[in-house]
């Protein structure tokens, strides 16, 4: 890091960042405050800059309409995503780095998983369609969560394999000798020990699941089973200018994620197989 | 099978471990392969098999299912299925929307691309400067790729807007006159563009700060000692010792970017007109709202080529430096 000496690099300095920052957090700042606007102060042609008359109809009327029903299908949907693709991708993140396996097999798979983690979702939604019809998923938050490990398996399999790559395997072979079977290995010691790696990873799954939006809009057809992108989505199209519940209900399906933003900041790296350091 | 003291000493020659534990006999490491069970030997395979089993459903099976049908008419609602050859890729050629849609998308994610990395350069910069509030600054300045991108499009959709959004409310007062942000179609797609700057500098810029932050700070005293100053410094020390980094943050930008969607869907729907359309909403209007299933694969068959080209570049990359 670097730091500065004279006052005028300073000056420039503040000026630089100060702007940067209202760019960045203006737009959030907007939607807090018009999330306490009333109509008259929003849809005209001189917006107040500060909310005169804060009030909270918005967010009555959101409980009014029962919109927790889709934080609670997010909620449901981006969690038990998250849980399969944690056990799922430890346990192959574990074999990667541990194991051989014939005709590196493993590269092969995890060169794949890469390119799937790049590949348009749209491109392997259209046959993802068609099977989830054959299944009876179609419409249901099940067949959502098993769509959502396209997204979120390759990213947990990369992202924990970096973690389990940190493991020694001296520690391993310690509990070996002591005559733990491989599986209690897996319980007792490399559990623990990847245990931030976990939580990481567990927190990027939550974020890109809470968040998504093609699947969600290609595959869940009736309102009850909603998420809230596409509760949102269909707000922003359907209904011109009832800014003050839309911003309501953006404000509070992002302050869980917001609050996680000091994590991500720093784990970002870890998840894109160059750790670079 | 045979216990493991008593067929072989262990560690020291002669000495025998006095008291063998109940567990010992499950250890592993002394056993010899033929000694393990079947289940033991195949551990790995084992532990992959779900992973595979999903991946293979998930990505192997639709991706060969989606070359299949686009060689196919497959009307999803009229139950119609022909197979038309290179029919469907002869009319994508021959497509205005799709060419317009390619186009469209290319401008974008150049567009976007170049731009969020810059930006993402300089904010990278700035923080990599040690002040007061850096630690309180940092989470916020990652707030916008922190949001939805519904939300996002939300708010922007808000501040766009001709009569009441605050943008046009703010150019007014300096004087300007409106701006027709998303109606214009000369405009709609740099309007656009400017939503996904706003939301995903933010990655950028970590990436970038990384890097920064893992230059030595000796590469710099020892220039300076050498009388290198300012841009010098930045010009022979941080960018080339950045290259990684910044080859990184183009490479995800524009794979990312080349995928918009979910802009386009909730800000301008494609229009005014075709001012905005772009691949992926095209493969979504010809398959999930007309159900022409063969044309939308043609079209995914050629956006994944497109974008596995650029994937091949990250993963020379990831293979190159050894990370696999």
């Amino acid at each position: 890091m670097y730091k500065l000496r004279k006052w005028t690099w300073w000056f420039g300095f503040y000026l630089l960042i100060g702007l940067a920052m209202i760019f960045i957090l203006f737009p959030i700042y907007w939607m807090v405050t018009t999330s306490v606007k009333p109509p008259l102060e929003y849809a005209t042609r001189n917006p107040t800059w500060f909310p005169q008359h804060p009030t909270l109809a918005h967010y009555r009327s959101l409980v009014e309409q029962k919109a927790y029903r889709y934080f609670l299908n997010t909620l449901v949907v981006s969690l038990s995503a998250t849980v399969i693709s944690l056990v799922v991708g430890l346990m192959a993140a574990y074999a990667l780095a541990r194991y051989r396996f014939p005709a590196r097999l493993d590269l092969l798979f995890l060169l794949w998983v890469l390119l799937v983690r790049m590949a348009p979702p749209v491109v392997i939604a259209i046959p993802l369609y068609t099977t989830l019809r054959t299944l009876n998923l179609l419409n249901t938050l099940f067949g959502l969560v098993i769509s959502y490990q396209v997204y979120t398996l390759p990213y947990s399999i990369w992202m924990l394999l970096g973690f389990v790559r940190d493991v020694p395997i001296e520690i391993e072979e310690a509990a070996a000798i002591d005559g733990a079977s491989k599986l209690r290995t897996l319980r007792s010691i490399v559990l623990p020990l990847v245990g931030p790696g976990l939580v990481a990873t567990a927190i990027f799954n939550m974020i890109m699941t809470w968040n998504e939006f093609i699947y969600a809009l290609l595959f869940l057809r009736t309102p009850a089973a909603f998420t809230l992108p596409i509760h949102i989505a269909n707000y922003i199209t359907e209904y011109e200018i009832l800014w003050g519940e839309l911003m309501a209900i953006g404000l509070l399906s992002s302050l869980p994620m917001l609050l996680l933003s000091g994590y991500v900041q720093r784990y970002l790296l870890r998840g894109f197989a160059l750790q670079l350091k | 099978m045979r216990r493991f003291w008593a067929s072989k000493p262990l560690g020291v020659e002669g000495v025998r471990p006095r008291a063998a534990p109940p567990c010992f006999r499950l250890s592993m490491v002394h056993k010899r392969p033929h000694m393990r069970s079947w289940y033991e030997r195949h551990l790995n395979f084992f532990l992959l098999l779900p992973a595979l089993i999903i991946i293979i459903f998930l990505t192997i099976y639709p991706i060969v299912n989606v070359i299949y049908l686009s060689f196919y008419r497959y009307n999803y609602l009229r139950g119609v299925k022909a197979l038309v050859g290179v029919d469907n890729y002869l009319r994508l050629s021959g497509d205005w929307l799709f060419l317009q849609g390619l186009k469209n998308t290319f401008l974008f994610s150049i567009t976007a691309t170049i731009m969020e990395v810059l930006l993402g350069l300089g904010l990278a910069l700035l923080f990599n400067v040690r002040f007061r509030g850096r630690k309180w600054l940092l989470p916020a300045a990652i707030f916008p790729m922190m949001l939805s991108t519904m939300v996002v499009c939300a708010i922007w959709r808000s501040m766009y807007h001709y009569d009441y959004g605050i943008l046009n409310h703010l150019l007014s007062l300096i004087g300007l006159g409106r701006v027709k942000w998303l109606i214009d179609p000369a405009l709609a797609l740099w309007s656009v563009v400017l939503v996904d700057i706003w939301q995903w500098t933010p990655m950028a810029f970590l990436i970038l700060l990384a890097g920064l932050q893992s230059i030595p700070r000796e590469l710099y005293e020892a220039a300076q000692v050498d009388g290198a100053t300012g841009f010098k410094l930045f010009r022979h020390i941080t960018l080339p010792l950045l290259r990684n980094h910044l080859m990184l943050a183009f490479l995800l930008r524009s794979i990312d970017t080349f995928k918009i969607f979910d802009k386009v869907y909730a800000l301008t729907g494609g229009g005014p007109g075709t001012a905005t359309e772009t691949i992926s909403f095209y493969i979504y209007r010809e398959g999930f709202r007309y159900f022409n299933m063969g044309r939308a694969s043609a079209a995914a068959v050629v956006m994944f080529l497109a974008v596995g080209t650029v994937t091949a570049f990250y993963i020379r990359q990831v293979l190159r430096r050894n990370y696999v």
